[in-house]
């Protein structure tokens, strides 16, 4: 019994901490280290986003995403066109949607921005 | 940080604040440091670190601790959680220079002569009393009653067999016991009080 006071009060010796006069500066440097640690992180995070982002950007112009792109909105072009001519013959929505085609790069870049987006977000879940 | 955050945070309980920190909060976890620093720093000089490097290895076990935050569900306390990380990378970093099979074979009356001081002061004073253990037997001690591990955690933290981790823990509380009893036979936990 005399044992396991002894034992006890020992315990409770080590659980009081000793006050150190630095004990505020320690914190800090601690806190210092984990922002330095976390912008580092989100940092590369970031690239790691950025450069998925590009790999996905020149996957999607090296498999002839653009021209797919076009001979889809030229079908479905071609589809609302036949149906707006019995609605209101004379109107030529073709000529509209080609004459544009700074339409579909902006819809790539954004796409690459949002790629880059989603997987910035799985790597920092991850 | 404001101080109106400060007091938010002063006013939750470490359980509370790991939760927090788990989900990446800084200051939370900044908080814990704040209250458990010194508890850590000092276990570790208590196992011998120098007051230079126990203070570089509490920081890296607060930074581990932050890494590994959501592994700690709050069933056991804080400090005894962030304690035995502290523990664990103080004996690795003594296992990768080398120097625990050195401590190991260290006489075991080393520093016998500066706690006689101590005793005559009158006071109990643990940091002085774990000066007149052996290396060994002051690791063994501080891990098993400091840091909260078991025998066999101790023993297998340390690479030695189960009975020798028992027999150092045993030869220290003897000593321990000599040094820290109170000439008027009063109680361990009234006599600090008066230390």
């Amino acid at each position: 019994m005399a044992e396991l006071d002894f034992e006890r009060g020992l315990e409770r010796l080590f659980a009081e901490a000793p006050s150190f006069p630095d004990a505020e500066a320690f914190a800090n440097r601690v806190e210092g280290c984990l922002a330095r640690g976390w912008n580092m992180r989100s940092w590369l995070i970031g690239a790691a986003g950025v450069a998925g982002g590009v790999i996905g950007a020149s996957q999607l112009i090296l498999s002839n995403f653009v021209n797919r792109v076009e001979d889809a909105s030229e079908g479905s072009s071609k589809l609302i066109q036949a149906g707006i001519a019995q609605v209101k013959p004379g109107f030529d929505l073709l000529t509209l949607v080609q004459s544009d085609w700074a339409v579909v790069w902006v819809a790539s870049g954004l796409a690459v921005i949002a790629m880059g987006f989603v997987l910035t977000k799985v790597i920092e879940e991850i | 940080m404001s101080g109106s955050q400060q007091l938010r945070l002063a006013s939750l309980h470490d359980v509370e604040l790991a939760a927090l920190a788990a989900t990446g909060d800084r200051s939370s976890f900044g908080e814990l440091v704040r209250r458990h620093g010194s508890g850590v720093r000092g276990l570790l000089r208590r196992m011998g670190a120098p007051a230079a490097e126990a203070d570089d290895v509490a920081q890296d076990a607060f930074l581990a601790a932050f890494e590994g935050i959501a592994e700690f569900r709050g069933e056991g306390a804080f400090a005894g959680w962030v304690k035995r990380i502290a523990a664990r990378q103080y004996l690795r970093r003594l296992q990768r220079e080398k120097r625990l099979a050195s401590l190991a074979l260290e006489a075991e009356e080393a520093g016998q002569d500066q706690a006689v001081q101590s005793e005559a002061a009158g006071r109990i004073d643990l940091d002085e009393a774990l000066k007149t253990l052996g290396a060994p037997e002051r690791l063994c001690v501080t891990m098993c009653y400091g840091a909260g591990l078991s025998h066999g955690e101790a023993a297998e933290a340390l690479n030695l067999p189960l009975g020798t981790v028992k027999s150092h823990v045993k030869r220290g509380l003897e000593k321990l016991r000599t040094r820290l009893a109170p000439a008027d036979g009063a109680s361990l936990e009234g006599s600090r009080a008066n230390g």
